[in-house]
């Protein structure tokens, strides 16, 4: 077996962080872009670092950002390079093994996420995303969804904002009125 | 109790987004602690602040947002509803983040709701320097310019102003200045003899003088403290420091502009009544602050001065980015 | 007698005994969950233990201290997602196991060994402490970022196969660790004049998201595969399991109490480089490192719990915080009336000897807990995919958005969740560019603060690093691995002993 090889033989996506997905022997369908992506970003980072305070002092606060952009464009560069040069792994595609629709459904779910948090507040874009997304995956009935994607959401909600105090964005619920109410409601039995 | 139980089922269903005093606070308050868990900042409010709760029949859940020299928290607090449920838990450093260039917002834009404390700076040295006191200090970095190596806690930090104060007073001392991101890992490298001389709060460095695992060359006020009464005051050595004396840092509760005034005022009461308990007291005594708890005009008065005296030393430091005047910071005086 | 006595006060008073094992337990929960973390927990427990004496409240912070510690290996193993910072390296070798079906097995041998790293860091913090605390103190600026550099060579060993992919991925992580205002001169870096650049990235978002969401993502592919079951009759690993990884164990909790009680380092980075000594050190692993070995489990759990001992050291013997919980600590004992500094030792032993009880008793606990409640645990792997994503997603977004209340870091922790699960695909490593971020203020900060004490001399840096025996043997450690690492080393090998025999 060939000692070089990391990915797995079932499974393309690395069974753990040690071993990372990826063929040695292979391009990925996108490998190449990725890594001419990421050779472009590396550049224009290296170009900011040189602007946090140029080449005035070994102790300035560009210094370190500047020799690790610097390493980053080296060794993506060379990486792009030996990508290029692999030949394409021909049994895959991009839409089925890279981004199946399932992957691009869910980022697009993680964004609308980001968006609707401030305003909408925690608690229904949770609510929304959970059901949703169960419902997607699960394929089984309302009942079901609602009742694992509210009572998961509970249980959520209580250890983090409740017990940790976690000032999630409240949005359109009355939440620390809600919380103040059963404060004063509990004091006031007790006392 | 039934009254209020009937504003707070109002206030549910209304999800009430008025504050008026009667029913004030109606929610939880959130206090947003501009530095790290742990630090001083941190320290004195959480202890403070279960005493004002007491006082004010609510409940205020304090958070630590850090960052940017606390300027995230700072701006986070100022673009809140001004309806006195988000305070802003700070120190004094934004009050130079105009003219350090840090941001375009300082406490001009709140409403102190009680300046509780101020520090005190002392100057302490690694206990093998080959000096003991202020003056032998100063003999030592003539005879040796550019081998001092003082800490330091960044552009407007304490250091860095009382370095500006020496430097005005003594004239422009050959030193080096070691960047550290905070008194406690400066007063650690100083134990490790990595820096030789560090600026810094009473309250952070009296055990470890105590302890004799530093020594103290001078108390930077005008008069000795009676937590260390060995140590002299830095007037005592030159008198020329009595203009920008006594200085300090100080910690502080905030309200942005706009806040409905019966509102500041229970919160004013509340936390004036906090600051006066006890344990806070003999807590901010052993720490080496000095109790202020002033609050209004006073406090507004505070800060102005406050503000006016130390841009304006470092502004003639060459230590800002702007100068005082841009922001109609006034030379004092004037 | 009194030190005895003192340890032994937990023992006398039930409701300590109760609130360290209640802290202990909730400890290991809050480890488990990604975006909760000690360091809030103690926090809010300042607040909340405010009015109480002095020794409950530190019973129960020091449980929670414990138990979360240990805690950050439950999901790394089952969920491959670190429940904190210190269980990346858990996750390496604990995950394949899982996959395997030997969880139970994997969390046995992790408390194991992560009672035996707590009760070596305990030991040597009651037995040693003023000694361990004045080494500690030797170390200056200089070596700080020879300490950094060691750790960053770690990339090679973090990352099997392309050795390019890894050092991009830890140079990388070194830039993230960059942005924002750089907290000694409030420079902007990367902040590309945005406001919201300005206080940084979180270090947990970025590894929420590498982590949290780009598994998620992956799993995403197999939703309807049927999940693994995991076996969990061996848990308690036998006499035979332990003594062979002995040796090993006392290495890496030796390597854990050091960097915990180096102030600025502490469990994460500990277990990072016991992990790569363990790799080092293992000729000949039963199954290979990053495919479910066991040593990959015993170095990082050993050095991370050692490191809590560890942390304590500089805090009760010099009022210096070991790391961001003794921190807060320090506080709260301020709050109780209590002056920690060197001072404490002298004035008030019975405390130092609390503590050290407080802690055996919170390391007894843990294994307690540890080994009774697996079943629970891997329940939640057996969990239908379809309900397990979506909840992992949801838990990233909270936790990313608790570290600091920021709305930015949930952003950003989506971001690298999304960038991390092409890095997977492509096989770039996720690990170093985690080991970036952590050593990234280590390394920028030192490397200034030396070159500044030494007027920007670099002739006078090195012999600064030539003339003390500290700093010379951190940079003689760096030069081998170093050359260890590169084709150089193979070269010199073969043409030393002849042909390579491997």
């Amino acid at each position: 077996m060939d000692p070089e090889f990391r990915g797995d033989s079932d499974h393309h996506d690395g069974t753990s962080d040690a071993t990372p997905g990826g063929y040695a022997e292979g391009r990925r369908p996108g490998e190449l872009g990725f890594a001419l992506i990421l050779t472009a970003a590396s550049l224009f980072l290296l170009y900011s670092a040189y602007g946090i305070s140029g080449f005035t002092a070994l102790s300035g606060p560009g210094a370190i950002p500047m020799a690790t952009t610097l390493v980053m464009v080296v060794a993506v560069a060379i990486v792009a390079l030996r990508t290029w040069r692999l030949p394409r792994v021909t049994s895959e595609t991009l839409s089925r093994d890279i981004l199946p629709p399932m992957v691009i459904l869910f980022i697009g779910f993680l964004i609308v996420f980001g968006l609707l948090l401030k305003p909408l507040g925690f608690v229904p874009t949770a609510a929304l995303f959970l059901t949703i997304a169960i419902k997607v995956l699960a394929r089984r009935g309302w009942g079901y969804t609602l009742a694992v994607a509210l009572g998961s959401l509970v249980v959520i909600w209580i250890v983090f904002r409740v017990v940790f105090t976690v000032l999630l964005p409240a949005g359109i619920l009355p939440e620390a009125e809600f919380i103040q109410f059963f404060r004063t409601l509990l004091s006031g039995g007790a006392s | 109790m039934s009254l209020k139980f009937l504003g707070t089922i109002a206030a549910l269903g209304l999800s009430a987004t008025m504050a008026t005093a009667q029913n004030y606070p109606s929610k939880e308050i959130q206090g947003i602690i501009q530095w790290g868990a742990g630090g001083s900042t941190d320290t004195v409010m959480r202890s403070v602040t279960p005493h004002a709760e007491a006082v004010l029949g609510g409940t205020v859940v304090m958070q630590n947002m850090t960052g940017a020299v606390g300027a995230i928290a700072l701006n986070h607090v100022a673009g809140s509803p001004a309806d006195g449920y988000t305070l802003l838990m700070g120190a004094e450093n934004p009050m130079l983040y105009k003219i350090m260039g840090l941001g375009d917002k300082d406490y001009s834009e709140f409403v102190p709701i009680n300046i509780l404390a101020r520090g005190t700076p002392i100057l302490v040295a690694n206990k093998d320097a080959p000096f003991d006191d202020y003056a032998g200090m100063m003999a030592h970095i003539a005879a040796n310019p550019g081998e001092l190596r003082i800490g330091s806690t960044g552009p407007g930090g304490v250091p860095s102003v009382v370095t500006a104060m020496m430097n005005t007073v003594e004239g422009k001392l050959d030193v080096i200045a070691v960047p550290y991101d905070g008194d406690g890992p400066a007063l650690t490298a100083l134990q490790s003899g990595a820096i030789d001389v560090m600026p810094a709060v009473l309250g952070a460095a009296i055990e470890g003088i105590r302890a004799g695992a530093m020594k103290p060359l001078a108390l930077f006020d005008t008069q000795a403290s009676d937590k260390l009464p060995d140590v002299p005051a830095v007037t005592s050595f030159n008198e020329g420091y009595a203009t920008y004396l006594p200085w300090g840092p100080f910690f502080g509760v905030f309200v942005p502009k706009g806040t409905p005034d019966d509102v500041v005022a229970k919160l004013s009461d509340a936390y004036a009544k906090g600051a006066e308990h006890p344990d806070f007291t003999s807590l901010m005594d052993s720490r080496g602050f000095t109790m202020m708890a002033i609050s209004g005009d006073e406090a507004e008065a505070f800060l102005t001065k406050w503000q006016q005296g130390t841009a304006w030393l470092l502004h003639d430091a060459g230590l800002t980015k702007a100068s005082p005047e841009e922001f109609g910071i006034a030379r004092p005086g004037e | 007698m009194d030190t005895l006595l003192a340890i032994l006060t937990i023992f006398a008073q039930p409701e300590l005994l109760l609130l360290v094992g209640a802290g202990t337990f909730a400890g290991i929960y809050i480890g488990a969950i990604p975006g909760l973390s000690v360091t809030m927990a103690v926090s809010i427990l300042i607040s909340f233990t405010f009015s109480w004496d002095v020794y409950p409240a530190i019973s129960l912070m020091v449980g929670i201290y414990m138990g979360g510690v240990y805690g950050g290996s439950r999901t790394a193993i089952l969920l491959n997602i670190p429940g904190a910072p210190s269980a990346i390296a858990t996750a390496m070798d604990g995950y394949p196991m899982a996959q395997r079906g030997e969880a139970g097995q994997a969390i046995g041998v992790t408390t194991v060994m992560s009672f035996f790293g707590g009760l070596i860091g305990i030991l040597v913090l009651a037995l040693a402490a003023p000694f361990v605390a004045d080494f500690a103190l030797t170390f200056q600026p200089r070596d700080y970022m020879l300490l950094a550099v060691l750790g960053i060579l770690l990339v090679g060993s973090l990352s099997t196969g392309s050795l390019a992919k890894g050092i991009f991925a830890g140079a990388l992580g070194i830039a993230i660790g960059a942005v924002g205002r750089d907290p000694l001169t409030f420079t902007p870096r990367f902040t590309f004049d945005l406001q919201i650049m300005e206080g940084g990235i979180s270090f947990i978002a970025v590894m929420i998201g590498m982590f949290g969401v780009s598994e998620a993502l992956l799993q995403l592919q197999n939703v309807n595969l049927k999940s693994v079951r995991q076996k969990i009759d061996k848990i308690v690993p036998s006499f035979g399991i332990i003594r062979k990884y002995l040796p090993l164990s006392l290495q890496t909790s030796t390597i854990g109490v050091i960097i915990g009680a180096l102030p600025g380092t502490g469990g994460d980075i500990a277990a990072l480089m016991a992990y790569d000594h363990a790799k080092r050190v293992t000729k000949n692993p039963k199954v290979p490192f990053g495919k479910g070995a066991m040593e990959g489990l015993v170095a990082p759990e050993t050095a991370n719990n050692a490191a809590v001992g560890g942390a304590f050291i500089p805090m009760m013997t010099l009022g210096i915080p070991g790391d961001a919980v003794t921190a807060i600590m320090i506080g709260a004992l301020f709050i109780h009336g209590l002056n920690p500094g060197p001072m404490l030792m002298i004035d008030q032993p019975d405390m130092f000897w609390f503590i050290v009880g407080a802690l055996m008793t919170a390391n007894v606990f843990m294994l307690i807990f540890g080994l009774t409640g697996i079943r629970i645990f891997t329940r939640i792997v057996e969990m239908p995919r379809s309900v397990i994503i979506p909840l992992i997603l949801l838990l990233s977004i909270v936790g990313a958005y608790a570290v600091n209340n920021r709305i930015s870091d949930v952003y950003w922790m989506l971001g690298f969740g999304v960038f991390g699960y092409f890095m997977r695909h492509y096989g770039y490593p996720l690990g170093p560019v985690i080991l970036g971020v952590i050593l990234s203020r280590l390394l920028d900060d030192n490397w200034r603060r030396a070159i500044i004490s030494e007027r920007e001399d670099l002739g006078r840096f090195f012999e600064g690093i030539v003339t003390s025996p500290l700093s010379l043997v951190l940079f003689t450690s760096v030069i081998l691995i170093f050359v260890s690492q590169t084709p150089l080393w193979t070269a010199l090998k073969t043409r030393i002993f002849g042909k390579a025999t491997s």
